[in-house]
């Protein structure tokens, strides 16, 4: 059966190439912001949320060409992002909407909410936009949905260290059913 | 995204469906059915198509159970939901969040349930509109249908909404694009205004970008409302915007004949939360003494409008309200999920058509690691990755028909187009078994012997002397 | 299920039954000529027995309502109590959440209401809200006075296109009758614009006001609809307001009364809705007095016209009508929160919050008013209670406003001992006024006069064939002076002794028993079927392109309808 689709691996981004200030920072200081953009949207309500896919749309750090110049990142590394209120790898494109030298942009999901503050300020809504954040280049890799959700919240893992949950066999692409993995159900029956 | 053909395999059309995603509610959608499954839509976005056309790998088919050593494991429906209703039968502060992809069918039956228990409820407003919400408590509300905009303004504003990307036909459907009575020009009879601290999507086809600093919205607001009541600002620039510029859009915003603000989650999830949006609120009443002015929210699921007003009419307060001692409690900031949460108050958890493991910040999901979740919804998600039970539901305006809200309160009926698989069932079935569960599993919690007047009604004084 | 109410003393005045004692039967949910010996005696001995209450004009569900409640969570917090059995939480003083609105009208013995707004866009809205308000029949009246449509008709004078129109909008919003809330006004407000008096048009519509209402008035008569036309004039709140008043009413004169038999219940042509607000003299706030005697000799010697009063009670109450400019005077007066909603093609609506207080000159003056008007007009079939709720105050103070009218000593007293503000006497002819109102009398004004004005053929009275709808109230009026005791008439009448409905006991001693779902009552204008396909296929390209819904959501599907009883109207 032919579907129309809106499947995009990763969502299209520009050319970062700038030439000054080329690796001139270990450590990016920048203003935080996260919400929605449509591939994110797309995906997400699709429900595509293990996927490849949700991990490119999600999982991005938007930047300005010159922030990635200073850093020495080119589209799709990896880099850490810390705030106070946690770190997460997620990988580095340039931002659509540039030049904002200076703020980063994460699409609202698991990654940016691991570092995003659950700060209401008693009016019932977290403070998921303008907030300080470092941004440092890394080897270590993006988490998929699944695994990051382990990593994070270890809700069915008898394993604190962090460390140790980050390496754990990925939990995959697809849903785990009684432990067999999506693929090896015969015609995907239950 | 590479060329695509039309598609021409399909059985039959469905027409004037209706949208299931952004709070546009586009009810002109055609679907393209083929062996009961939408194979292509006309008309929508590509949000909008993408919910439709479902990723079906992810597709909840079969309730699931977590069991022992933390594996999902399918399940029969009966076992589901009695393992689901005793937990929140054994609860004592359960929290039902979510209700804003679902009908108002259903809401029914979660507000039942809720009353009957004790719980919170409260709907996804809490983590986008909330401030919103609580501004117009403060400032008022001046709003129109979408209709008015499409026929009447020739001014726009986007306030920290990037529509482009999240309401991607708010612009052509409405406010910015179609002709209307009194604009036969469309586009051409409007003056477009973005404010945005980025060079957004939909700043890109404005007429006019605001690039205000970040956190400088209040200031922003309030620099326009001196200039509207003909002050002169005493600062070159106000957070980052040179003062002619605010003169120049001032002049703008006063000479329109009929005006719009449409704002985002740009002015609620920033630092001045309610208060941005109070400013803004009451610059739009100022503008009404020398123009026509109104303002939308740009909600973003399509009923989470839905909830609040089902809310405000079966309780007397939009989201946010605690049954537990057998009234209604309404305290934003406090009876609000997030604030719960990160108070790790509640002992049960019931997230319907809604997705805290996506949404919610760490600080606060940290505590749904602790207590027992349940989850109705229709994929695989982040919030099963957090989930004790999964009760797969059908899709509202898909496989079922069901009442919505727009973002402008036009209530939209929408109707269903296919079936279900049939191992799903619908989330008004759902929550209504569950509450029948619940209610053999335990009494109802703090009913009154006798019906006491509240003292407001002014009856005291008439009680009979006995 | 059968009951005999044994020896109550009945005041039924449509059969004009004043006072007298006898039995009422009931069968299933209908009053009956007889019972059966198996029936349960219920003793009403020295109680007073009416027919449930009719509730002429209220807004209790739909958009605005909800927009009320949504911004006035302080409201909601004013009214709360504690779920029982039978009932669910309270919540809400002036605009209550829809399940509290029943119960506290079932409190006070009322069976029907009246939803005097409905935007037909929003339809379905006010549909769910009335399936959630329980104990009560409510049939919500369609606004027309700002639609586009109705306004090219009037300006073109094409009457039977309108009445084609109007019959296909009763079916597609579900509404009872036609509503006229500011004539061209709240299009006007479109840009920020109100009109001024009768004969003004609204921009860039080539119409007046006056053509406007006649043209309605007119369709409303050719179709024979049971209620007819319920008019809220121009020039809402203005001192000096009344001769547009009286100018509106008129118009209207020489529009003959449709001879259908739908329309034979009633006996007026136009029905002005809460007077109160419409009879100011004066020319600002500085020198504004009544001119309720002027309204009140007009209506006193034209029979075609009824009206209600829209009583100012003094409470922090909810302001809130489709006369949204008006509501933009309020705020930059009062400078309270404002809330606005306009909706295309139709209609506006307005709210804000007010404080009616007796200190107050203003409120003083419209309190005083409002009690002229009742005390004023003479024949009591030709004005009914109501407080425009919850504008001028909210419906629980009906009960006070009976004790007012039935209390000359009361309002004297406080006029003299200075509870209410000076202007009361000194700007109005109150204090002139010694006419109480009887029990036969307010019987009239609450359920007889409104259930006939609404053209209803099976409530409002006690007749054999009525439904069973029944309000019992504990006093003996042979041995007690209402006059001299107006807190005894507030509590008898706000917490009823049996209120039935449908031949149901949903309250006994002022408690409720039992909960009911409501009904809903709409008019099906039957035999225009070819005129209405006709002015649909005409409209429907200015709807497809000017709209912001597909025709097929802008209906009010039968999913939305709560028991609903459908009035047929054979209208050709």
């Amino acid at each position: 059966m032919h579907y129309a689709n809106s499947y995009l691996e990763r969502p299209v981004v520009g050319d970062p190439h700038v030439d000054s200030d080329v690796g001139r920072l270990e450590v990016l200081n920048c203003m935080l912001n996260t919400g929605s953009d449509i591939y994110q949207g797309a995906c997400k309500k699709r429900g595509s949320t293990l996927k490849e896919e949700y991990k490119n749309a999600s999982g991005t750090c938007y930047m300005d060409p010159r922030d990635m110049a200073k850093l020495g990142v080119k589209n799709w590394d990896h880099v850490l992002v810390k705030t106070d209120y946690g770190e997460v790898v997620v990988s580095a494109a340039r931002s659509r909407d540039a030049p904002h030298e200076g703020t980063v942009f994460i699409c609202k999901g698991p990654w940016a909410n691991t570092i995003t503050s659950h700060e209401t300020y008693c009016c019932s809504d977290p403070t998921y936009k303008g907030i300080h954040a470092t941004v440092e280049k890394t080897d270590r890799e993006v988490l998929l949905m699944a695994d990051l959700m382990r990593w994070v919240y270890k809700k069915y893992v008898d394993e604190e260290d962090d460390d140790v949950v980050e390496n754990m066999e990925s939990l995959g692409e697809r849903p785990f059913y009684n432990g067999r993995k999506w693929e090896e159900l015969e015609n995907h029956e239950l | 995204m590479s060329y695509e053909p039309p598609v021409t395999d399909y059985d039959y059309i469905v027409e004037n469906c209706t949208c299931a995603f952004c709070g546009c509610n586009c009810d002109d959608l055609d679907f393209l059915v083929k062996d009961n499954h939408v194979v292509a839509v006309r008309h929508a976005c590509r949000l909008g198509a993408s919910k439709v056309m479902e990723d079906l790998d992810q597709r909840l088919m079969v309730p699931m159970v977590r069991n022992e050593e933390g594996v999902l494991t399918e399940t029969d429906w009966d076992t589901a939901l009695d393992t689901a209703a005793e937990y929140i039968a054994n609860s004592i502060r359960p929290v039902f969040y979510g209700w804003s992809e679902t009908s108002t069918e259903c809401m029914k039956e979660g507000l039942e349930l809720g009353e009957y228990i004790g719980a919170v409820l409260d709907n996804q407003a809490t983590i986008c509109h909330g401030p919103s919400l609580q501004a117009m408590q403060n400032a008022g509300y001046p709003i129109q249908t979408l209709g008015e905009v499409k026929n009447r303004a020739d001014v726009v504003v986007y306030s920290g909404s990037n529509a482009m990307n999240s309401h991607p036909r708010h612009l052509a459907r409405w406010a910015v694009y179609p002709r209307g009575y009194f604009r036969q020009r469309g586009r051409f009879d409007r003056t477009v205004v973005t404010m945005d601290p980025k060079f957004s999507d939909t700043a890109k086809c404005s007429d006019m970008w605001i690039g205000f600093e970040q956190n400088g919205d209040y200031g922003f607001y309030n620099a326009i409302r001196a200039v509207i009541k003909g002050k002169k600002l005493q600062s070159e620039s106000v957070s980052g915007i040179p003062a002619e510029d605010i003169y120049e859009l001032v002049d703008v915003m006063k000479n329109a004949e009929f005006g719009v603000l449409f704002f985002g989650l740009g002015l609620t999830h920033t630092l001045g939360k309610q208060r941005n949006i109070d400013i803004a609120i009451k610059m739009v009443q100022d503008l009404n003494a020398m123009s026509k002015w109104g303002l939308t929210p740009m909600r973003g699921h399509f009923n989470v409008n839905g909830f609040n007003i089902f809310m405000a009419f079966e309780t007397g307060w939009a989201f946010g309200v605690d049954f537990c001692r057998g009234w209604g409690r309404y305290m934003l900031g406090e009876t609000n999920t997030i604030d719960l949460l990160v108070r790790k108050e509640p002992d049960c958890f019931m997230v319907v058509a809604a997705d805290p493991g996506a949404h919610f910040p760490n600080g606060a999901n940290q505590h749904l690691a602790d207590i027992p979740v349940i989850q109705v919804d229709i994929h695989w998600g982040p919030s099963t990755e957090l989930a004790d039970v999964v009760l797969p539901g059908s899709f509202i305006s898909v496989e079922c028909a069901g009442t919505s809200y727009r973002m402008d309160g036009v209530p939209i009926y929408m109707k269903k187009a296919i079936d279900k698989p049939e191992t799903c069932r619908d989330d008004e079935w759902i929550i209504r078994e569950l509450k029948e569960r619940v209610m053999k599993l335990r009494e109802e919690t703090n009913v009154a012997e006798k019906y006491v007047p509240n003292p407001i009604m002014d009856l005291k004084r008439l009680e009979k002397e006995e | 299920m059968e009951y005999i109410l044994k020896n109550g003393i009945v005041y039924d005045p449509q059969n004009e039954i004043n006072g007298e004692t006898m039995d009422i039967f009931i069968k299933d949910d209908q009053i009956a000529e007889s019972v059966s010996d198996d029936a349960k005696v219920i003793d009403v001995s020295n109680k007073i027995v009416m027919p449930a209450g009719v509730d002429v004009h209220a807004h209790v569900a739909g958009p605005k309502l909800v927009l009320g409640r949504l911004y006035r969570p302080e409201d909601s917090r004013m009214g709360v109590s504690q779920k029982t059995k039978i009932e669910r939480a309270e919540a809400g003083f002036s605009i209550p959440c829809c399940p509290t609105t029943g119960y506290r009208y079932s409190r006070m013995g009322y069976g029907t209401v009246c939803e005097a707004a409905m935007p037909p866009l929003e339809a379905k809205h006010t549909h769910e809200e009335i399936a959630t308000i329980p104990n009560i029949d409510i049939n919500p009246v369609t606004l027309f006075g700002n639609n586009w449509f109705c306004m090219e008709y009037a300006r073109e004078g094409r009457i039977e296109e309108m009445a084609a129109y109007i019959a296909a909008m009763l079916r597609v919003s579900k509404g009872y009758g036609v509503k006229i809330v500011n004539p061209c006004g709240s299009e006007a407000w479109g840009w920020g614009q109100n009109v001024h008096g009768y004969d003004d048009k609204a921009p860039y519509f080539d119409v007046t006001s006056r053509q406007l209402v006649v043209a309605l008035a007119k369709a409303n008569e050719m179709l024979g609809l049971p209620h007819s036309i319920h008019i809220h004039p121009n020039d809402l709140g203005h001192p000096g307001n009344y001769p547009t008043t009286v100018e509106t009413l008129k118009s209207i004169k020489e529009i003959k009364k449709s001879t259908k038999k739908a329309a034979k219940i009633r006996d007026q042509t136009v029905h002005n809705t809460h007077l109160q607000f419409h009879a100011y003299d004066g020319t600002s706030w500085k020198d504004a007095s009544s001119g309720a005697d002027k309204v009140a000799d007009f209506i006193n010697h034209n029979d075609y016209v009824t009206g209600d009063v829209g009583q100012v009670t003094f409470d922090e109450t909810t302001t809130m009508t489709a006369d949204a400019p008006m509501e933009y005077d309020l705020f930059q007066i009062s400078g309270l929160k404002w809330a606005n909603k306009d909706i295309e093609c139709e209609t506006a609506a307005g709210i804000i919050p007010c404080i009616y207080s007796p200190k107050t000159p203003v409120g003083t003056l419209q309190w005083a008013i409002g009690l002229e008007l009742f005390l004023l007009v003479d024949n009591p079939w030709q004005i009914c209670m109501s407080t425009d709720h919850p504008n001028a105050g909210p419906f629980i103070r009906y009960p006070r406003i009976i004790s007012w009218l039935m209390s000359a000593p009361r309002r004297m007293e406080m006029i003299e001992n200075g509870e209410v503000h000076k202007w009361s006497h000194k700007r109005t002819g109150l204090a002139g006024l010694d006419r109480e109102y009887d029990f036969y009398e307010i019987a009239t004004i609450t359920r007889a006069a409104p259930a006939k004005i609404h053209g209803f053929p099976d409530r409002g009275a006690l007749t054999p064939g009525y439904k069973a709808d029944i309000a019992v109230y504990d006093v003996n009026p042979n041995d007690f002076d209402p006059s001299r005791n107006p807190e005894m008439v507030e509590r008898i009448f706000t917490s009823a002794a049996y209120t039935i409905k449908d031949g149901q006991i949903l309250v006994k001693d002022g408690d409720l028993v039992a909960t009911k779902p409501s009904h809903v009552i709409w008019t099906d204008v039957k035999g225009w079927e070819r005129e209405e396909a006709q002015v649909l296929n005409e409209m429907m390209p200015f709807f497809t392109q000017y709209y912001s819904v597909k025709w097929e959501n802008y209906q009010v599907h039968d999913h939305f309808l709560s028991n609903p009883i459908k009035v047929e109207v054979p209208a050709k």
